[in-house]
Parts: structure tokens; sequence; C-alpha cells
């Protein structure tokens, strides 16, 4: 069952090449929706009914996502696909655009055409700068097969299609920095509504998924939403890729269906490091709450059970940290990184993160004060909610989730003014 | 009728008076709480409101920044104030004028200041000769803070733990 | 209209309109920093945060649109603890300087914090600490104390139009700054100084001279343009402090141009003049008024007796008040000499008999605005008249096709839709050219004699395209600024620009020089109209500007001018001055020529000191009081005139305030037409010209201006180059 939707290709030679893909079926459905003229309607329904939810984190269902598009308005739309993979554990993107990239340019001009749009960006993480050519690679191909430009196969549909290198920062991986990254600006958030739906790059419409959304498409066409939806649990349709990184034996991309236990995942990942029990399990990226071992063995990977365990599946990428890890040092890490990526325009996160990670900070380093543990929940519920984006609750998130499972782990650090784990 | 007697008597033998010598005797041999004044003094609190002083740092730099709070809150509009940038950009005051004939000495400028540099000190024999003479200016409030500075940092302490 | 209720007030708020409007509306007062009414929103400090019903997070008010039923809570528990936690994330890493901030006492942080900050602080950890920017003469930055709201920043995008402040770096390490070091050069700067809502942006001249708290405010009236802003003058032991923005939404909004803001610093130069002075011998002696009044009284008696009243010429400082010129005009004219002139730039008198009573824009300031299509001519709006260049760019920005034709390429902060640069020379023949187009396009009939004057204009896709979109505009207008009135052919390019207006349904308007041009032309201090007849010529008229040079007079008063600035050449001027009988100045400044060329010097107070009126260019007029009193023995103007008509025992001077000079003269004009509309005669094309460019400097306009010494360094005062064509 693993590896058959986004991971298509993995297992052959040169993966990433046109005739590879092609030769798998690639781009059948482009050509049949090309040649057919498919109502849009028809593709949006179908995706409906596979109850495909954005990979890049929130989970909003893809069909109602591209029906909020204003159908009859004329003028320039836009797709854009967001590869800016920032979250610290996640890297599923970088492998579709490497290993497989013809199913994303497919799932991107499908898109375009569902929507109206006749340009694509695609927006990648500045570092990515392998996937980035392997991607651009792939672009030629499809250009010089003819499967993008002005009048595609003569069907009288253009659709072309761009890469855009970022320049490195995390907070573009939002939607709406990301538009303002792509127009050439400042990458900052923007206060939503407008959603990008109305009001999207250059004042125009917009639609923005993630890259193993895109990915998944085309095979959605081909196989149909049912068959889909039936690869996962209701309302969780399809495979997901996992990233599982930590103290695994063998961190990877796992591409298995929606609702596998975590404890088949975990074993497909070889179990923790040898001698080592399982401690915690951050599940879905680093701004995604922490759940500790015993909650974590008896959930499944999907959307609802994990939100009903306290946290989210998010992107998907399952940080595993075993009896090793020292909390208060993996939680000062997250909440540095959160403060050298907040974008600095809003008030609480600007300020909020860096009261954060500088108390966590000392208390990793033996300074912590008795009231600090209180206060920093307090601080952290101060941003929650507040913000102009989603970073603000990725960053206070973790810090709650931390302290509501481990503690006595942070009592320790002021208590004693060194580690619980390596004392 | 035997009232009348006894006034009568009294008033021979000078009772009244007597009466009164008793309580100067008594006066005379008590413990005596007259201050010899200049030779002796009161004891003072250290939060005695008497003459005014402006402090300097250690390495000699005015304290006083020209926010003009001890102007804004004295309540008889006895300090008036002039500042400009001064050479290294600093807020600098040009004039820090107390007229003693207005002040109420409520310490209130002393209060407000947030940086401790209008007090006010132990002194309060101090006298005018000419017209003009009550107005305090800078220079002279400088140079009576470089004079007590030792008794004024001292005072400061003890007050510290209330403040 | 839609139904909202904000805490627990029914109110209907407009369409569209956001939440923080509706509030304000109706008096209700939420926390902001980000917000300001003439700026986009940006909702980043998030201290309006309110409590919406069926919303589970706070929402921002000055970003949330009302909708209908609609229930807002401001007070609610969950609306102040949003608020009181943003107010403690903004005080954690702001340097408590209030003590030397000059924001200190005006501050919105700090006015807040009593509200919403804690007693004491939570946060032990170090403070963000930032490096200062010089940038520039006018605004002096303290950057740690910046609370990066971006209200500068977003003056500088949407209203100054240049970019020059931007946010570098993320996070924490966001700073406001100019990115490559360099000084502000818009000439509405001094507005971030209002606009910054605590004391990272302060004005520099004003940097710690005084406290909000010890100054007394007082309305006046901007008189260094035709606009007219309104103002305040913040005044603190009879001293003005500073200048700051009265909001007037018909005229300057919420903003003022710098020139207004900061030519107070002249107000106190060392130059001004502060007792009457008499010469004699060659050497100056400060005297009484009586000495002075009766040296001038017999001087220019004798002078009259001697030459004849046609002998003496009268100039006036086209900034003037109102009721000065009125009373110097009456006094001139009562002396027998129509000789008076305002219009020191002036080149071309010709067509003056058929001028409109006043320069006048053609409409009002708001509707200009509103404009789709203008036409500059001869007109560096920009730098001359900033707030009416921020109207015009609001309607550019809006789609209005803004088209220039000027002799200098002026740097402008608008898209241009069109531009035309032409030598000096060129200017008739690309109106003409424009003039053409748009009656080949239109197939109007042409007025009489036009198409004789068109025969051999030749037209380019340029003169096309601007009357393509002149006449395509449903509210066009066309302005002629300062370098048009002191172009050589003035009076043809009036007519033309007249022409092309009418043909295109445009509104026509002049742009004219100092605060009070419009007043003097009402009051009667020009050679060929007096106020008794604001738009009909006296049969004889005197002379003007021009010709009291060109043939020179025995005797001159000259009224708050300087000749070498204000006259169009300066070495004649001076020269005819000199060799004059009998000069009487009447000025706040003892300036070098000045003193050479007087033989009497009367010391009058500047606006700031006296009481008096301003006509703009809208034909408003805005009566103002004195606010200090005059320096020493300076005094108003009007009244030094009032005594001086006494003296001379002219009838008609027993005023006791200038408000009955004022009434006086409102009197005499009866109702004033506000109109540019003229009876149609064809110009004629002058072919040869000179090539003189007569460009004034935009901190050089008046005297006040002149002794500015923080304008007198920025980028648009020392960045002068020579300009050639």
């Amino acid at each position: 069952m693993a590896n058959e939707i986004c991971f298509r290709t993995l297992n052959h030679k040169e993966p990433w090449a046109l005739s590879t893909y092609q030769s798998l079926g690639g781009y059948e459905q482009w050509k049949r929706i090309l040649k057919k003229k498919t109502p849009p309607q028809e593709i949006i329904n179908e995706l409906k009914e596979s109850a495909l939810r954005g990979r890049g984190g929130a989970g909003f269902p893809t069909g109602l996502k591209w029906s909020f598009m204003p159908r009859n308005v004329e003028g320039q739309k836009y797709i854009v696909c967001n590869s800016d993979e920032g979250e610290p554990g996640t890297f599923k993107d970088r492998d579709i655009l490497r290993y497989n990239p013809h199913a994303l340019i497919e799932g991107m001009a499908i898109a375009g055409y569902t929507i109206g749009a006749n340009v694509g960006y695609n927006y990648i993480r500045g570092e990515f700068r392998e996937p980035y050519t392997r991607f651009e690679n792939a672009l030629k191909e499809a250009r010089a097969a003819g499967l993008l430009g002005k009048n595609i196969l003569g069907s009288g549909v253009d659709f072309e299609l761009h890469s855009q290198l970022g320049a490195g920062a995390y907070i573009c991986g939002e939607e709406t920095a990301l538009l303002e990254s792509l127009e050439g600006k400042k990458g900052q958030p923007r206060f939503k509504p407008p959603f990008p739906a109305s009001y999207g790059l250059y004042g125009k419409p917009t639609t923005i998924n993630n890259t193993e959304t895109l990915a998944s498409v085309p095979m959605i066409l081909e196989k149909g939403g049912k068959w889909f939806h039936e690869l996962g649990k209701p309302n969780n349709g399809g495979t997901k890729l996992f990233s599982v990184s930590g103290h695994v034996q063998k961190p990877g991309n796992y591409e298995v269906g929606m609702g596998t236990p975590f404890s088949e995942l975990l074993k497909l990942a070889g179990g923790v490091r040898e001698g080592r029990r399982l401690k915690a399990v951050i599940p879905g990226g680093s701004s995604t709450p922490i759940l500790p071992a015993d909650v974590m063995m008896d959930v499944t990977m999907d959307y609802d059970a994990l939100s009903k365990a306290g946290s989210m599946l998010g992107a998907g990428s399952v940080i595993v940290m075993d009896d090793s890890t020292c909390m208060v040092k993996a939680l000062a890490r997250i909440a540095h990184f959160y403060f050298e990526e907040s974008c600095g325009q809003c008030t609480p996160c600007r300020e909020g993160t860096g009261w954060l990670s500088r108390v966590i900070h000392r208390i990793e380093h033996g300074e912590g004060k008795s009231t600090d543990l209180d206060m920093l929940v307090d601080v952290s519920k101060r941003i929650e909610g507040r913000t102009i984006c989603a970073l603000g609750d990725a960053a206070a998130m973790p810090v709650v989730s931390f302290i509501k499972h481990f503690r006595d782990e942070f009592q320790y650090h002021i208590d004693h003014k060194r580690c619980m784990v390596s004392a | 009728m035997k009232t009348g007697l006894n006034h009568y008597l009294k008033t021979f033998i000078l009772w009244e008076l007597l009466i009164g010598l008793k309580l100067t005797g008594r006066y005379f041999f008590a413990k005596k709480i007259t201050v010899q004044y200049p030779e002796e003094k009161t004891p003072q609190s250290y939060r005695f409101r008497g003459l005014h002083a402006l402090r300097r740092y250690d390495n000699g730099e005015e304290r006083c920044i020209a926010c003009k709070l001890c102007e804004a809150v004295c309540p008889a509009l006895a300090i008036t104030i002039e500042s400009e940038v001064h050479d290294d950009g600093s807020r600098r005051t040009t004039r820090y004028d107390i007229d003693l004939f207005k002040c109420i000495f409520c310490g209130f400028c002393e209060e407000a200041c947030p940086v401790d540099s209008i007090v006010e000190t132990r002194i309060f024999d101090y006298h005018f000769e000419k017209r003009g003479e009550q107005i305090m200016t800078k220079e002279k409030l400088l140079a009576i803070g470089d004079q007590h500075e030792a008794q004024i940092a001292a005072d400061r302490e003890l007050d510290a733990p209330y403040r | 209209m839609i139904n909202i209720e904000i805490d627990g007030l029914k109110i209907e708020a407009q369409d569209g309109a956001m939440l923080i409007e509706a509030a304000d509306e109706v008096g209700i007062s939420i926390p902001r920093f980000c917000y300001h009414k003439k700026l986009s929103v940006a909702a980043n400090c998030r201290m309006c945060l309110v409590d919406v019903e069926k919303a589970a997070k706070p929402l921002p008010a000055c970003a949330t649109p009302v909708t209908e039923g609609m229930k807002v809570f401001t007070q609610s528990q969950k609306a102040i603890s949003a608020q009181k936690g943003v107010m403690e994330f903004l005080l954690i890493n702001h340097p408590l300087d209030c003590p030397i901030c000059d924001q200190g006492g005006e501050c919105d942080l700090q006015d807040l914090a009593v509200g919403y900050g804690g007693g004491e602080t939570r946060y032990s950890e170090n403070k963000r600490v930032v490096k200062n920017k010089n940038i520039g003469s006018l605004i002096a930055t303290d950057m740690t104390r910046c609370i990066h709201c971006t209200r500068c920043v977003r003056f500088g995008e949407e209203i100054a139009g240049v970019r020059e402040l931007g946010a570098i770096g993320r996070g924490e390490h966001m700073e406001i700054g100019t990115y490559v070091a360099s000084t502000i050069s818009s000439e509405l700067s001094g507005n971030m100084i209002d606009l910054c809502p605590v004391g990272a942006l302060t004005s520099k001249p004003f940097r710690y001279s005084a406290r909000n708290w010890e100054m007394q405010r007082h309305p006046s009236i901007a008189g260094h343009d035709c606009v007219g802003s309104n103002i305040d003058l913040d005044v603190r032991d009879n001293n003005i402090m500073r200048v700051v923005p009265r909001e007037n939404e018909e005229i300057n909004e919420t903003w003022i141009s710098d020139r207004d803001r900061f030519s107070y610093e002249g107000l106190n130069s060392k130059d001004r003049l502060t007792a009457p002075m008499i010469k004699q011998s060659g050497e100056w002696q400060r005297v009484s008024w009586d000495t002075a009044l009766a040296f001038a009284l017999n001087g220019v008696k004798e002078l009259v007796g001697r030459h004849g009243a046609e002998h003496l010429g009268t100039l006036v400082s086209p900034s003037a008040t109102l009721e000065e010129m009125y009373l110097l005009q009456k006094l001139v004219r009562g002396l027998g000499s129509s000789n008076i002139d305002h219009r020191v730039r002036q080149l071309d008198f010709s067509d003056q008999n058929r001028a409109p009573a006043f320069p006048y824009l053609g409409q009002s300031i708001e509707s200009l605005g509103q404009s789709d299509a203008v036409l500059l001519v001869g007109a560096n709006i920009t730098k001359d008249q900033p707030i009416l260049g921020h109207r015009v760019r609001q309607a550019a920005l809006f789609g209005a096709k803004v088209m220039c034709v000027n002799s200098v390429d002026y740097k402008v902060n608008m898209p241009l839709a069109e531009k035309l640069i032409t030598d000096v020379a060129g200017m008739e023949a690309a109106l003409a050219g424009i003039l053409k187009a748009l009656l080949n396009m239109n197939k109007i009939a042409a007025p009489s004699g036009i198409d004789q004057l068109l025969h051999s204009v030749s037209i380019s896709a340029t003169h096309e395209k601007m009357a393509a979109n002149l006449s395509k505009a449903s509210h066009g207008s066309v302005l002629l600024g300062l370098s048009a009135a002191s172009h050589p052919a003035y009076s043809t390019l009036y007519a033309l620009a007249e022409c092309i207006a009418e043909l295109s349904g445009a509104k026509l308007g002049s742009l004219s020089l100092g605060a009070n041009s419009a007043g003097a032309w009402l009051s009667g201090a020009v050679p060929h109209r007096t106020a008794d007849s604001a738009s009909s010529n006296q049969t004889s008229a005197g002379l003007n500007a021009i010709q009291m040079f060109t043939a020179p007079r025995k005797g001159y008063f000259l009224f708050g001018i300087e000749p070498e600035f204000d006259s169009v050449d300066p070495v004649v001027t001076t020269q005819s001055l000199k060799d004059a009988e009998f000069v009487v100045a009447f000025s706040s400044y003892a300036s070098t020529v000045l003193s050479d060329v007087a033989n009497v010097f009367l010391p009058i107070s500047p606006y700031t000191e006296t009481s008096g009126t301003f006509v703009n260019v809208e034909g408003r007029w805005q009566s103002f009081k004195g606010v200090v009193s005059p320096q020493e023995d300076t005094r108003p103007a009007w009244k030094i005139l009032r005594v001086l008509g006494n003296l001379f025992e002219l009838k008609g001077f027993d005023y006791m305030s200038s408000i009955e000079v004022r009434d006086e003269l409102k009197k005499c004009l009866g109702d004033i037409k506000l109109s540019n509309k003229r009876a149609w005669l064809c110009p004629e094309l002058s072919g040869n010209i000179s090539e003189q460019i007569v460009e004034i400097p935009i901190y050089g306009a008046d005297a006040i201006t002149r002794r500015a010494v923080s304008l007198s360094i920025t980028p648009d005062a020392t960045g002068h180059t020579i300009v050639m064509n």
C-alpha cells in the first residue's frame, strides 16, 4: 500500500524523468481533461469525494477550497503551489520535487484548469537548490513535450508554470506572506479577510495549495475519488507522506494511508533507537503540541484522531524523541526557532517569541525562577489567537504543551539547576 | 465669711506668689530642653526638607536631565527650567532656578525627580542680603550638592527601603 | 447603513466601515497605535483587539468591517485582557526613558500604558537597543523607542509618495530605517513626527526645548503658500516653540508641509528688526516710533512735494495680510500714487486688465483631489504647494491622469500619465499643440482667431494623448503654476490654458505666490484695480512691479520685501532702490541689502504677532490672531499704517482693530464672484522669448522661511542645481 500516490515513480530508474512518469500513466489525466474539456465542477466533485485535505498543515478540504474561487469573474487568476517547506521536521515536499516533479506539474495544470487560472507559480524554499533544479528541468521537459504553454496539444487551453526560489524565511510558508514574497515584497502575512480566493497574488483571485496536495490530484482523477478516499479513513481521505525523524532507526518519508496507527508507522521507521524507550512525539511538525509516549501509541495518524488526542496532524512531520531527550532543551531549540523566524509585523509575536525563547533558555541554563513556568504559560496564552497569522500560535502551542506534559522536568531544571535526564 | 478670712490671710502671706514660684521651682530643677542654638542643634530626620541642592554622579556628570517633572509638580511654581541639546547629544538644562520666596518646601520636586537630582538637604540656616539672592541658580544648587554630597547620599541610603 | 451594537449602544455605521471608525464616530474610544484614519490599515499593533460576539478570537477593530447585527464589546474581560496583553508586549522592549523623551506628555504609548499597563514588569531579560539613524535636519530619531507600528512607512508610501523609510530585518530585529543611509527628502516629512505614536521620530529643531504641558496652543493660519493650511502654534514664554497641523478636512486634512511646520525658526532670527531705525548720514540709529514715523512722514512729504506722487513706488510682499495690503494701498493711493504691486516675480502683465478678481484655483481644494485628469502648466506643485500636490497625488492614485507641461523636469512624487518638458520658449507651442489636438479631436468650432493662431503649430502624439485625457475626463483640472506665472509670455500661456480648459470642459485654476496673492488682488495691491472695484479696472493704471524699476522712481515703500530675493531682476531692482531719494522699509528683518537701500526701518510683526487675514487660492478668507506679543519695539503693521494715515492727514484711517479693516474691505468688495471666466480674446504667440527661468527656491519663498536654519540644510534647499534646457 505504501508509496503509491506521490511517490509512485520512486522505485523506478530516474524517477524524476518525464519518460518514467509517462510510462506509469502520467499526464494522461491532463490530456484527457484537455481533450474532453471536463467541466471544472466535475473535477471538484471528484476531489470532494476523495476527501483530500490540505497537506500543508491546516487540513482544509481541497475540493471546497477550489470551489471558493470566483467562477464567473473575468480576468487573471492564479494557482500557486506552496513548496516553501520550512517547518522543522518536515521534508516531504522536498522529495516530491526531487523524485516526482511531474506529478506536481500535472496537478498544478489540472488545478489551474479547474479554477480558471492560466498561470501558476511554484514557490520553492530558498534552501532547496537541488529540488529547484530538478523541478526546473521537469518544467523544461514538460514544455518541450507541449504539456505546458500556449494552446496545449491543440486544445486551446493555455497554462504556464513558473518556479520561484524563496530567500530563506520560514514565514513565507504562510500563504499570504508567500504571495507578498512572490510579488517581490517583504514576506509578511496579510491580514485576512480578504482571503486569497478573492484578493491574492497581485490582487487577483488565487488558490494556494501544498505540494503534496497538488501532486495527489492526478492519481485521484485517474483512480477516482472513492478509491482515494478508501485508502484512508472517512473525512480523512487518501494516503499521506509522513516525514519521520528523530530517534528512530530509519528516519525518512513514508507514504501510508491516513489513519495508520502510530505504532505501525514507528515500526516502518524501524522503531526507536536500540535500548531506548519512546518518550514523546511531536506528531505534525515543531509547531504542533507534543504528546507523551503513552498517548501516542494509542492514536491513529489522521486529522481527527490527533486533534482529539490534543495535537494536530499538521504536515505529518513526526518527530520522535526517546528517553535521552531533555524536554527543556528541545523546547528551547523550538522556541529559539520561532523567535528567529517571527516576521516582526505584529506585536504579540514579535515581542512574545523573544520573551519565551529567553526565559526557556534561562531555565535550561539553570537560571530559572519559580514563577517562570506559570509566566511562560500565561505569556503563550497572550500570544495565541491574537496575531495576524498562525506563527504566533505555532510559537505558543509547543510551550504550553511541553509544560503541560513535562512540567516536572522543567521544575527540576529550576530547582536543581541541572537536567533531570542526564542526572 | 470663712472664705473671706481665708482670702485675707492668703493675701498677707503672698500665697499666690508661692504657688507660682512652685512651678518656677519645678522647672528650675527639671531637665532643661532648651537648645543653645547655634552651639547646639536639634536632631534632624534624614527626610528633613531644607535648602535644595542639585547632585552629580560620581564622575562629575550632572544628574539633572531637564525632564521638567519638578517644574510641573511644584505647587508654588517656584522652579523655572530651560533646556537644550547638550554638545554630547544629551538633554541638559541651561537654566535651573528655584525661587526660595515661592518655595514651600513640600518636597514634591524631590519626589518627582526620576534621577535623584534635585534634593532637599538638611540645611535650614541661610539668609539673603539683597533682592534677587533668593533665586537659587543652577550653579548655586550644584555647589550645595557638591559640598554636601556625602550627607545627601547617606540620607538617600537610609530612605531607600521606603521608596 | 448597517446596524451594530457597541458596548450595548445601538448605532448605525457606514457600509464598509471598519469597527474602529464606527466606534470613533460615536465617541467610544478603542486604544490603537498603528491605525490612522488617513493611512491604510495595517492591523499590526493589535492594541485595538475587541470582543465580537460569535467570534472565537478577539478581533482587531481597525481591520474588522462592520456587519449587520454585529455585537461588539470593547470593555469585556476578553477585550481588556487582550489589550493588556498587547500593552505588556509593547512595553517589555520599550525603554523607560520618558523623562528625556520629547514625546513625554503627549505620547500615545504613555497615555495608554496608564490604562492598560501593569504596575510592574515580569520581564527580566535584556531589552532591545536599536541604533539611531541620522535622517536629516528635521527629524530626530530614537529608534529604540520604536514600536513598529509602521505609520511612518505607510505615510511615505501613501501620502508623501516617496518610499524613504522601511522596515528592515525580521522579528525582534526589525528596524525602521532608510536601508541605505540617507536623509528624508519629502516636503511633507514633518508629518511623520505627528504620526509617530511614541518618541521614535521627534522634531529636531524642537528637540529638548520644551514640554508639551508648558505650552499654550493657539490656532493660526500658515503664511507660506497659497493653500492657507490650518496650524496650531505652541507658545511658551511668549515664544513660538513649534508649529503643528490643525485638522481641516477641506484644506490640509491632518497634514502640513515642512515649510509651514519648521519655518517658525526664522521668527527668532538674529537679524530680526526689533526697533524703528533711521539712517542719517549713512549711519543707522535706533530711534523711538515717534521719531521714525516723523522721519518717514517728512521724507515722503518732501519727495512728493518735489517730484509728485507718481514718483512713489510701492512693493508689497504677497505674504502680507489682507489688512496690511488694504491699508497700504489706501495710504499710497491717498497720497496720489497707484504704483503699487505685489507681483514681484511676474514678467508679463499684458492681460492684467482682463484678469479675474483674484488668482483662483477654479474649484475647492477638496474638489481638486477628485479630479480625474490634471494638466499642470509650469507648476512644481509637489514642492511649491505641497498640500495641493498631495491632493493631486491622491487623485492620481485613484486613477486620475496627471500630465505636466514644464520648462524644468521637476521631480514629482506621483505617476505622470504624460510629460512634456520643453524650454521656456517652447511652452507656448506645447500648449498650442494640445489645443490644436483638442480641436482636431473634438471637431468643435474654434473660438475666433484660434485657427489662424494654430495654423503653423505641429502636434505630436503626446499632445494628442494629453488632449484625449482631458476631454475624456469628467472632472478635469488645468493648473497654471508659479513658473507659468513668471513666464515671459504668461498672458499667452494663460489664454491657451483657458482655451484648453474651456474646450475640454476642465476647470482652469491658478496657483499663486505667497500666502495671500488672492488677498492682494482683492484689496487693491495691484496698480490697476482698487478694493472698491475688485474686478473693474482703474482708468489710469499705476506702474507694475517691473515698470517701477525700469522707469525708476524717486521714492519707494517696501513692505516685507527683500529686494535681492523678491524680484525678477535683483540687480536692476537694487540699483533703482539705491538711486532713489527716499526708501521706507516696512520689514521684520534687516538684511544687508535692505539696510543699504532704505532710509527708515519700520519694524513690522510677522503673522504670528499680528492679527490679520489670508485669502487662500480657493477664495477662503481665514482670519487669525497674533499669538505672541510683538517682539520688543515691533508693531503690527496695520497699526503702523493706520498711524501713518493719520499723520498724512488722510481720511478714513480711524480703525480700532484689524477686524474693522477687514470688514470695511469686505463691504467694499460686496459679493466676490468665485470664477475664472472672462470674455474671449485671442492671444498672440510671441515667438522670441528670453531663456530666463524664474525659479523660486522652495525654502526661499518668503523672508521668514529664508531664515529657518533647519530647512535651509534639507536636500530640497541645498540640492539646487543649475537647470539647463
